[in-house]
């Protein structure tokens, strides 16, 4: 079996652009989330989401035509371009190798959905646009890649919602732990639409301004977008390529509540917890730092922060939320949550939950990192991600040794 | 003549992730009705229904390969159903008659060793659009309903499906399209044999509404076909084909391989048959099969010429002119992401019916407009004579 580092990050979120632009934003803390632009916010009481106002797809791929794909495909390649990048492999090489894609999501490409919608209602179903028809497909995700970077092994979306880049990521490490490939891009992409704002407002699942997950006063989450990837290949490969190897893939957990689909279960995220644990060779206390779900909703902060005290004992390691800053990238949530942590365990920083006031005394006695980032040795970080579905995947990160 | 199964070892060494795969039982659930005897008749005599009274909304055609009749309580009781849209419905239907089919037995002992892999196009279109739909059209754009809100999310058929069924492993939904059941395949496959689960349904799931019906029917037109709009799910339980057959247990079937890659797009520059191509030879190689022991491929044809003619380019070239090809969306229709799941579902469907087929190994190749393909070998049996692979 052979070992798996991650040696590039192509982050495409509300608070940077780039690996520099992202753990700069991480560090500094930076409030991604502003009024909603994409969509006509008129008569919802809450307005608010983690937007990338500053994505340029035209500027980021090459060979994808912008017109033929949708936001969230192109979120996808765009984040691929730059993890390709950023780990220096040359493109013509990487296109004649054993190479492959997996992109989580949660809404895929139903932004176009939502526009055809839209359209119909306004004409009917005759007059829709044949082109944006066949953009709707999620398969897409993935194989915009594939196509923007020429590879020619597997594409794979997964859309296991909120979870789903942990699913990617762990299922694009055994790909190359087995030999079945030597690269693999893995990652996840989502896009702010209508109807899921207002779905997670129905719920009681929305908060109005701000995302402050673990505060005693925390009512909800903020709608997020993004794109998340990370360039996976073996140690062995990255040595003898000489690349920055900023961590390795030690392993991940992946389980299904089978009790309710949108309430989280203790007992289950805590088993999850113990299954990463196995599979990675690790134990509790070789934590360093949580890289949590974290969505701000009271229902999954207490049940998270639980289920950490009853893996971990009283005393877990410090357990942040990116979402306070990105708000809820959904599908690419969990990959930027990756991004996240590996930028820690390569930069010794623990990024901060902002937003944060008061302590929830209700809550076992955690250390959310409040509203700065910090500095700390991260040698072993956990990523936690949860969907609908009772969904759960977790995955452990290294730094290399 | 079965002693040729499990010689997965060939050209290509296995890796950890593809050993192969055992089906020990299947559930299937086509427009042509429940059970693979129904689909076996449909594709002897395929036929499309008429869906015009299932929707209030204008069909873009009243053909379909339709489930005209199905309602979810006739099958899983009124209790705990009325809020499943049609895709969990059917999702859950195939999941129950695939887990009716196979001896594998769930309880407290193995329910959190065994998992779901659930292919799709987008989830229920209809959910999600509908919830779209209610935004622009209600008083207040929020006027959704809550309760309605993860029919609306692409993994609620295996989400549910892990519920209804006290399933606890490893639950994943793979958005593929055309290409759904070949990746669920190979992400199934990497989870049993990587050892998250013992067992899985895997499968695919599409729903007939209005707006698969439009999709097809524009997909349709902008490449030249006229294949109606279908619907259904088939699922199947895979296992680690060694155990099952070290426990001296049966099997429908063993997947012997599947290859996946993406390409340029199907084209006049024939770039795309020659990766669908490599991933066909790439397949038989692991598989150990020769092109002379393949007796059917079925295709994902479907009545798009430049897609069509792309795949049969590869089919031709690797396997020849001769090899019967069975095109199982003349009794399925377009029915998207299930059309890889039905592929696989006919060949057994045929099996059980056909004893005289047992050990006959068969090719399941499939492609997509954004130039993915992909292509399996499998192995299968009847029941007759309790074979163990």
């Amino acid at each position: 079996m052979r070992r798996v580092v991650i040696t590039g990050l192509g982050p495409v979120s509300s608070i940077g652009i780039g690996a520099a632009a992202y753990e700069q934003a991480l560090r500094q803390g930076v409030n991604g989330v502003s009024p909603i632009e994409c969509f006509d916010t008129t008569g919802f009481p809450y307005y608010m989401a983690g937007e990338v106002h500053d994505f340029r797809p035209e500027d980021m791929v090459r060979r994808l035509s912008v017109e033929e794909w949708g936001r969230t495909s192109l979120f996808a390649a765009s984040a691929a371009r730059l993890a390709v990048a950023d780990a220096g492999i040359d493109e013509d090489v990487l296109a004649s190798s054993r190479a492959g894609s997996t992109m989580g999501t949660t809404g895929g490409e139903t932004q176009i959905l939502e526009r055809l919608t839209a359209d119909s209602l306004a004409g009917g179903p005759t007059g829709l646009d044949a082109g944006l028809v066949r953009q709707v497909s999620s398969a897409r995700l993935s194989q915009a890649v594939n196509r923007e970077l020429r590879l020619t092994g597997d594409a794979v979306t997964l859309s296991t919602a909120c979870s789903a880049s942990n699913y990617a990521l762990g299922f694009a490490s055994d790909m190359i732990r087995s030999g079945e490939t030597d690269y693999m891009i893995a990652g996840g992409a989502d896009s702010v639409h209508r109807w899921s704002h207002a779905g997670f407002y129905r719920l009681g699942a929305l908060t109005e301004k701000a995302c402050s997950p673990f505060d005693r006063d925390r009512s909800g989450i903020i709608t997020g977008e993004g794109g998340a990837a990370m360039f996976l290949e073996s140690l062995d490969s990255a040595l003898a390529r000489g690349a920055r190897i900023y961590a390795e893939v030690l392993g991940y957990g992946l389980n299904c509540d089978a009790s309710h689909m949108v309430a989280p279960d203790r007992a289950s995220i805590a088993a999850c917890m113990r299954l990463a644990h196995k599979n990675a060779g690790i134990r509790p206390e070789d934590v360093d730092y949580i890289c949590a779900h974290g969505t701000g909703t009271p229902a999954n902060d207490y049940t998270e922060a639980s289920a950490v005290v009853d893996v971990f004992g009283d005393d877990p390691p410090p357990i942040s939320s990116t979402k306070s800053m990105l708000g809820h990238a959904m599908g690419a949530a969990s990959g930027l949550g990756a991004i996240a942590s590996v930028l820690g365990i390569r930069g010794s920083f623990l990024p901060p939950t902002i937003n944060f006031s008061t302590p929830d005394p209700e809550l076992p006695a955690i250390d959310p990192v409040p509203n700065h980032a910090r500095t700390a040795d991260v040698r072993i970080a956990q990523v936690n991600g949860f969907a609908f579905g009772g969904n759960n995947a977790i995955v452990v990160l290294g730094r290399m040794s | 003549m079965t002693t040729a199964t499990g010689t997965a070892a060939a050209a290509t060494p296995d890796t950890a992730a593809t050993g192969t795969l055992a089906i020990t039982g299947f559930g299937v659930l086509s427009g042509a009705g429940l059970g693979p005897e129904a689909l076996a008749a449909a594709l002897a005599d395929p036929e499309p229904g008429n869906a015009s009274e299932l929707y209030e909304e204008p069909l873009p055609r009243p053909e379909a390969h339709a489930l005209v009749d199905f309602k979810v309580r006739d099958h899983l009781g009124r209790k705990g159903t009325s809020f499943f849209d049609r895709a969990t419905s059917l999702g859950l239907v195939a999941c129950k008659a695939a887990l009716a089919d196979s001896d594998l037995e769930v309880g407290e002992d193995n329910r959190d060793r065994i998992g779901i892999t659930l292919g799709t196009t987008t989830g229920s279109a209809k959910s999600t659009s509908d919830y779209s739909r209610d935004t622009f059209t209600q008083d207040r754009p929020y006027l959704v309903n809550p309760l309605l809100f993860p029919n609306a999310v692409m993994n609620c058929a295996a989400g549910q499906a892990g519920i209804w069924f006290g399933l606890k492993g490893p639950n994943a939904t793979v958005a593929g399209g055309h290409m759904a059941m070949h990746n669920a395949l190979r992400y199934g496959r990497n989870l049993i044999n990587c050892h998250y689960a013992d067992a899985l349904l895997v499968g695919c799931v599409e729903e007939f509404s209005p707006h698969t019906a439009w999709a097809a029917y524009f997909m349709q037109s902008v490449e030249g076909g006229d294949l109606p709009a279908g619907e259904g799910a088939a699922v199947f339980v895979v296992e680690r084909a060694e155990e099952v057959r070290a426990a001296g247990r049966a099997m429908d079937a063993e997947v012997l391989a599947v290859e996946a890659g993406v390409f340029d797009p199907p084209g006049p520059d024939g770039a795309f048959s020659a990766g669908l191509e490599t991933c066909l030879r790439r397949a038989l190689g692991r598989a150990g099969v020769t092109p002379d022991e393949v007796a059917t491929v079925a295709t994902a044809w479907n009545g798009m010429p430049r897609l069509d003619d792309a795949e049969e380019a590869a089919v031709t070239a690797v396997l020849g002119a001769d090899v019967p090809r069975l095109r199982v969306t003349e009794a399925t229709g377009e029915a998207l992401s299930a059309t890889g799941a039905f592929q696989v579902a006919a060949l057994l469907a045929r099996h059980r019916a056909e004893p005289g087929r047992d050990g006959e190994i068969s090719v399941i190749t499939t492609r997509s407009a954004e130039g993915a393909a992909g292509a399996a070998v499998i192995r299968g049996w009847s029941r007759v004579g309790g074979h163990h692979g």
